[in-house]
């Protein structure tokens, strides 16, 4: 069995580190950054990381990717445990609670930033691995679903995915990291596409297919020049990661994630 | 803020007051609006920034940024026609927007997303003036020093995101 409480303080420090510290790739990103407002960005990732502010005010939705082997065994389930990490977290520090209960009638906020989201898929052994995304709204609003035709060629699929980041990229807080969900049903693509963002920037995809796939599309929406904050300055996107699944005969649903400059996330594993 | 000088791609480091506000505020003042009745308080002369501040701490405001303003397009022309001088936020507007300062003759700012921890330093005071039940999406009045800002849209609807496209 894994112990509860082993989880519960693993993922509370892996929410707060990502809130408050900029990763290798983001800090490379501020070195090479001489446009608008440099100076203010470098400042804030001093003053978050020493006063536990939050980088950013949006400090998210969280979804949790949970890979749960057969013979892993808990105290209670996988989503309260994650829940009551996420309300420890958000109840004890300076961040937003962005979650509202009701969609469209009432809107009321819960007030402790829950429920998180939650995906599980199963494998086989004893290892636990846990992955999240503190997934910002501005750059949620630009998911994209895309249910194109089977025939559709790579050249029609890139500019599909290329042409949606010219409209709206520039209010997803750029660079983006850009997540590809390839197949599957129309939610498991979508699912797919946020996955993709958990992924390590510097990890192509296995098929050396969708490798290239991957460099082609993030040379053409760098190419687009949108840069940070949409104002032509510093590169559009660190990476473009594509995740795939068998799909129907008659259906390729494409689908889009993004996620915004911070890019903040975490990888945790565990054994039982 | 004289808004008759801003020019499109100008940097500024503002100080004064601002008022924040989002998009449950601004629904609630469009019923009213739309029933007749009065507003809570007072639009005309004021600088809005589209914004929902994080929890402050004991030394620190609240970490602070700029949300996308293009979900506020459709309540812009009600701001305007209550005398709102200014907006700030993040991201490129509507063809509506644009027009709508020209129009009226105001202004569209940025502030930089992803520097909130930097900005909250910035304010020197902040209170609630209306809708605390919203929580983070209340709106606030603050008071700035050296608040970093670049004109997105001028008076004569000159538009940084459409000059930069080419």
């Amino acid at each position: 069995m894994i112990d509860e409480n082993s989880i519960l303080n693993r993922i509370e420090e892996a929410l707060v580190k990502a809130n408050t510290t900029l990763d290798d790739r983001t800090l490379a990103f501020l070195d090479d950054y001489n446009g608008p407002f440099s100076a203010i960005l470098r400042e804030n990732a001093v003053i978050s990381e020493e006063s536990g502010l939050p980088l950013c005010q949006d400090t998210g939705f969280i979804e949790f990717f949970v890979f749960m082997g057969h013979e892993v065994v808990l105290q209670r389930p996988i989503s309260e445990i994650l829940d009551n990490a996420v309300r420890n977290v958000y109840s004890n520090n300076p961040y937003r609670y962005s979650v509202v209960k009701d969609p469209l009638q009432h809107r009321e906020n819960t007030g402790d930033n829950t429920p998180s989201v939650l995906h599980t898929f199963s494998q086989t052994g004893r290892r636990l691995e846990i992955r999240f995304l503190v997934k910002g709204g501005g750059s949620e609003n630009l998911s994209r679903l895309f249910m194109l035709n089977p025939t559709t060629t790579q050249k029609e699929l890139v500019d599909t995915i290329v042409h949606s980041v010219l409209e709206n990229g520039a209010r997803g807080c750029p660079p983006l990291k850009i997540g590809i969900g390839i197949g599957g049903s129309s939610e498991i693509s979508m699912i797919l596409s946020k996955l993709a963002l958990t992924r390590e920037i510097d990890v192509a995809n296995p098929d050396p297919y969708y490798a290239m796939l991957e460099e082609r599309l993030l040379c053409e929406i760098n190419s687009l020049g949108i840069g940070y904050q949409g104002l032509g300055k510093g590169i559009t996107a660190y990476s473009v990661s594509i995740e795939t699944a068998p799909t129907h005969i008659a259906t390729l649903p494409v689908s889009l994630a993004v996620d915004c400059y911070l890019s903040r996330r975490g990888v945790l594993v565990f054994e039982d | 803020m004289k808004i008759d000088d801003l020019l499109c791609g100008q940097e500024l480091s503002f100080t004064g007051k601002i008022l924040v506000m989002r998009d449950a505020a601004q629904m609630r003042l469009r019923e009213l609006q739309e029933q007749d009745r009065p507003l809570p308080f007072k639009l005309e002369g004021t600088v809005v920034f589209y914004a929902g501040p994080a929890k402050p701490t004991k030394e620190s405001f609240g970490a602070i940024g700029p949300t996308t303003s293009i979900r506020m397009d459709c309540f812009l022309e009600m701001l305007f026609q209550q005398g709102v001088q200014a907006t700030i936020g993040k991201g490129k507007r509507s063809d509506l927007a644009t027009s709508l300062c020209r129009r009226y003759g105001r202004a569209y700012l940025l502030a930089p997303s992803g520097a909130a921890a930097s900005l909250s330093k910035r304010i020197k005071s902040l209170r609630v003036i209306a809708y605390e039940d919203l929580g983070t999406e209340a709106v606030y009045e603050i008071e700035v020093e050296d608040f970093p800002l670049i004109v997105a849209t001028d008076k004569n609807g000159l538009d940084i995101f459409s000059l930069n496209r080419g």
